[in-house]
């Protein structure tokens, strides 16, 4: 079981009487790509918000590389190698591409940071537009500016939500490529949540459905898809 | 901005400003210019808060007015010798500044611009009541020495001297903002004020930075404050009134506060506007607001914002232009 | 001697309802906090003085307000409304900016000294209190600051427009997306805020000389009082009101040293402790 690079045990996050997430278990095994899918609403972000720390736990835990670290703060499981992209672009607007995946790297505590976010720039595509103040990018641009931003320090999980949302076609398609590419390259695994079912069965190693704050189905992508209870419940019938 | 570049801007800063202190033979004139700068100073402090922080401080008179009081008092107490009389309350300014920026700077928004409102306006009423040590509402003389850091009175005396003793201050303060604000501390603190939450996510301890800014901009205003207590030999509490603070913030966002040279300009312009309208003389004010209604709604980042956009934009238009030569 | 104090502290209190209803309710349906608000008085103050020497008192008592309503119409449809996207810091350094332009019209059209409006015939005599005498204008005025604190909460409780107010300063897009015109509704709400600061201005007249400093001299109490009371909220203003009149008027006399600070203590204690008040839950 210490296998697993990311470990959700049994997570419950109860809002007075709304159970957000009601006994959710995902395991993330070392370069894998797993996809979180699910109508609006089913508890997807909930569950990235708990694993990273950004919400507490109602119940169960979190462990990441064997270790509990259901205590920590988000700051704190990020040192530790447990990365996230934010599904509104959070950037550092008014400064420059380079110097804040720089300065990012410097604050993880990475020795050689001007290497560091130059790798990480060139991985995503960035450098040309290294000297750029981030508000002035494109959208698809900030986006990956916000995904370089978390993978500052080889974070060892990277958890994505809604990575996709607001790209064209041809920028979803790029993302998923460099996605793949991380996972080998440079060794981070990745938990992601998304709406282009496309892009997820695409991608994704395994695939888990949720709905209503609980997982309904949980496999390879083609059984998945098969499943009549996802079927039924997400993507209609006619599907 | 490399280190040679801001090396021979200092320099050619310092220059400029001997040039003007030699040629200038009329003592109005060299005063009137003295006072722009020693607010320049001010409006700096004021400009560093907004610009690293993002906060607007409606009560940054406090620490213009409080470091002339400070020194005052100890120098009728003939606590030490001026000199150290200078370091030791700029030094408890910023000592004082973070202290107390530790407890304000999480405090949000507009209710952070009301709150130095209050903190300035209750250190006004208590000066102006405080008749004992602070000469109350009359306010009070400085004991300058003969000699200030090796500078006899008699020399200060000289507009000229003044002047330059000012002008070189200014651009000092630059030069040491220039410096720090580059480096680490620099970016750090512009990281927390573009996004907190991912600045804390990133590693980040919020409030040091900050509070840290805090009490830089309130040193650097406290430095104005000494300059103005050697430039008048006195100090009085209108000078920690929230209209001066309101004055300052004007030059800020009318000269514009993001370039570093921008509220100098904004002083300037404000001097220019009171002494020199001429017929409008009595008007400036209405004009002055005018002049920061107009510059907030067409050029937030004020006059240097938009000369620095007209140049980038004629630069761009030149490389334009030899591209389209070679072809 | 207490009572005398006391009275001239409620005294005080009403008008500081009258300016500070105004600055509450253009905050809350601007987000503004309105720095020219005390200048607005001002304008209103000395509109009144020149309406009642060609008139009387009860006319310019109607008509300041009327032409100061008519002006905070205009504020918002050519100032607040098209800067309503910006920071509201930026708005707030604006109402600065205007601050300036309209002290320099007082300056200009009245001049610099010290005017004297008299106090209207019908009022112009004392009254007896509880066996105390009491000039009747300044009981008047009591009255005056409890009308428009009764008025203004019955009418945002049980009017219809009173309800669209208080839905556009809690959340001003579903509010317009049930078809309120939002922007008619402002209009008419931060016209409404300035006449109350042009009616402050022209009913303190009598007993507070005119002058170019009026605009300073009540600015820093209307903060108090509102940031003390809770921007959102009218009640809190009434109370901190008449709490700041009080403190003000009894502490002159007494403890005059401490009550010109008490006031910025406890503001300064409520926005570190809770700030919420003015920076809102609501952004």
């Amino acid at each position: 079981m210490s296998d697993y690079v990311l470990q959700a045990q049994d997570v419950a996050i109860h809002y007075g009487g709304v159970k957000a997430v009601d006994g959710v278990s995902l395991t993330l095994e070392r370069g894998q790509i797993h996809g979180l899918i699910g109508p609006n609403g089913a508890g997807k972000s909930t569950v990235i918000d708990a694993i990273t720390g950004r919400t507490r736990l109602t119940r169960g835990k979190v462990m990441l590389g064997g270790e509990d670290v259901s205590e920590l703060g988000t700051t704190e499981r990020r040192m530790r190698g447990l990365s996230r992209s934010f599904q509104r672009t959070s950037i550092f607007g008014q400064m420059a591409v380079r110097k804040q995946v720089e300065l990012a790297s410097h604050k993880m505590g990475v020795k050689d940071s001007d290497a560091d976010a130059d790798a990480v720039l060139k991985e995503l595509g960035l450098t040309p537009l290294a000297d750029v103040t981030a508000e002035d990018l494109g959208y698809g641009e900030q986006r990956r500016l916000d995904l370089a931003l978390a993978l500052v320090g080889r974070p060892s999980v990277l958890l994505l939500d809604e990575p996709m949302a607001g790209l064209s076609v041809k920028e979803s398609l790029d993302l998923a490529k460099h996605l793949k590419a991380l996972t080998s390259r440079w060794d981070v695994s990745v938990l992601l949540v998304e709406h282009d079912m496309d892009v997820v069965f695409g991608i994704s190693d395994v695939v888990t459905v949720f709905e209503l704050g609980r997982v309904i189905a949980n496999g390879a992508p083609a059984a998945v898809r098969a499943d009549p209870r996802v079927r039924e419940a997400y993507l209609g019938s006619a599907a | 901005m490399s280190n040679l570049r801001v090396g021979m801007s200092t320099a050619a800063a310092l220059a400029a400003g001997a040039a003007v202190a030699l040629l200038v033979s009329s003592g109005t004139v060299l005063s009137l210019l003295t006072q722009a700068v020693i607010y320049a100073v001010f409006a700096t402090g004021i400009a560093l808060l907004l610009r690293q922080n993002g906060m607007v401080s409606f009560g940054h008179a406090l620490f213009f007015g409080v470091s002339g009081y400070a020194v005052g008092i100890v120098l009728q107490l003939k606590l030490m010798p001026a000199e150290l009389a200078v370091l030791v309350t700029l030094a408890g300014i910023a000592l004082a500044a973070f202290a107390v920026g530790l407890v304000i700077v999480r405090v949000p928004g507009v209710a952070f611009s009301m709150l130095t409102l209050a903190i300035g306006q209750m250190f006004f009423l208590t000066a102006s009541r405080s008749r004992g040590l602070t000469g109350g509402a009359d306010g009070m003389n400085i004991d300058w020495p003969a000699t200030l850091f090796g500078v006899p009175q008699s020399l200060l005396a000289r507009p000229a001297v003044m002047f330059m003793v000012c002008w070189s201050v200014l651009v000092l303060v630059m030069l040491l903002l220039v410096l720090v604000l580059r480096g680490r501390f620099g970016a750090i603190t512009e990281a927390v004020r573009d996004n907190e939450e991912r600045a804390r996510f990133i590693g980040i301890r919020t409030l040091m930075p900050r509070a840290a800014v805090y009490a830089l901009s309130a040193t650097v205003a406290g430095v104005g404050g000494l300059l103005s207590a050697l430039n008048t030999g006195f100090v009085s509490p209108e000078i920690l009134h929230w209209s001066v603070s309101g004055v300052g913030l004007m030059m800020v966002v009318v000269g514009g506060y993001k370039a570093l040279w921008g509220p100098p300009l904004g002083a300037i312009v404000y001097f220019l506007a009171r002494d020199v309208l001429g017929d409008y003389a009595n008007h400036w004010m209405a004009i002055f607001g005018i002049a920061l209604i107009a510059v907030i709604v067409f050029s937030p980042t004020g006059i240097a914002g938009a000369l620095q956009r007209l140049f980038k934009g004629r630069k761009t238009v030149l490389a334009a232009g030899a591209v389209a030569a070679r072809h | 001697m207490l009572a005398i104090n006391l009275f001239n502290g409620l005294v005080y209190g009403a008008l500081l309802i009258v300016m500070c209803s105004g600055l509450a309710l253009i905050y809350g349906l601007r987000r503004v906090v309105n720095f020219a608000h005390g200048s607005l008085y001002m304008l209103g103050a000395y509109l009144g003085y020149s309406i009642a020497l060609q008139t009387n008192f009860w006319v310019a008592l109607v008509a300041a307000p009327a032409v100061m309503l008519a002006l905070g119409v205009l504020l918002d449809r050519y100032g607040f409304r098209l800067l309503q996207d910006r920071d509201p810091l930026t708005v707030v350094l604006v109402t600065f900016g205007l601050l300036l332009v309209i002290e320099d019209f007082v300056q200009t059209v009245w001049g610099k000294s010290n005017l004297s409006v008299p106090a209207p015939a019908a009022l112009n005599m004392s009254v007896d209190l509880l066996g105390t005498p009491v000039p009747a204008y300044r009981l008047a005025v009591i009255a005056v600051g409890a009308m428009v604190a009764l008025g203004l909460s019955l009418w945002l409780r049980y009017s219809k427009v009173g309800l669209f107010v208080r839905a556009a300063s809690t959340d001003p897009t579903t509010t317009a997306m049930q078809g309120v015109n939002t922007d008619a509704l402002s209009a008419g709400v931060v016209g409404l805020g300035t006449a109350l600061a042009g009616l402050a201005g022209v009913v303190a007249a009598p007993f507070l000389s005119l002058s170019p400093s009026m605009s300073s001299d009540v600015i820093i109490d209307s903060f108090v009082v509102v940031v003390v009371g809770g921007l959102g909220s009218l009640a809190g203003a009434f109370i901190a009101a008449m709490v700041l009149g009080m403190v003000q008027a009894l502490g002159a006399v007494y403890i005059p040293d401490l009550a010109a600070v008490l006031p910025f203590v406890i503001m300064i204690a409520v926005l570190i402790w809770k700030p919420s008040g003015l920076a809102g839950s609501r952004t």
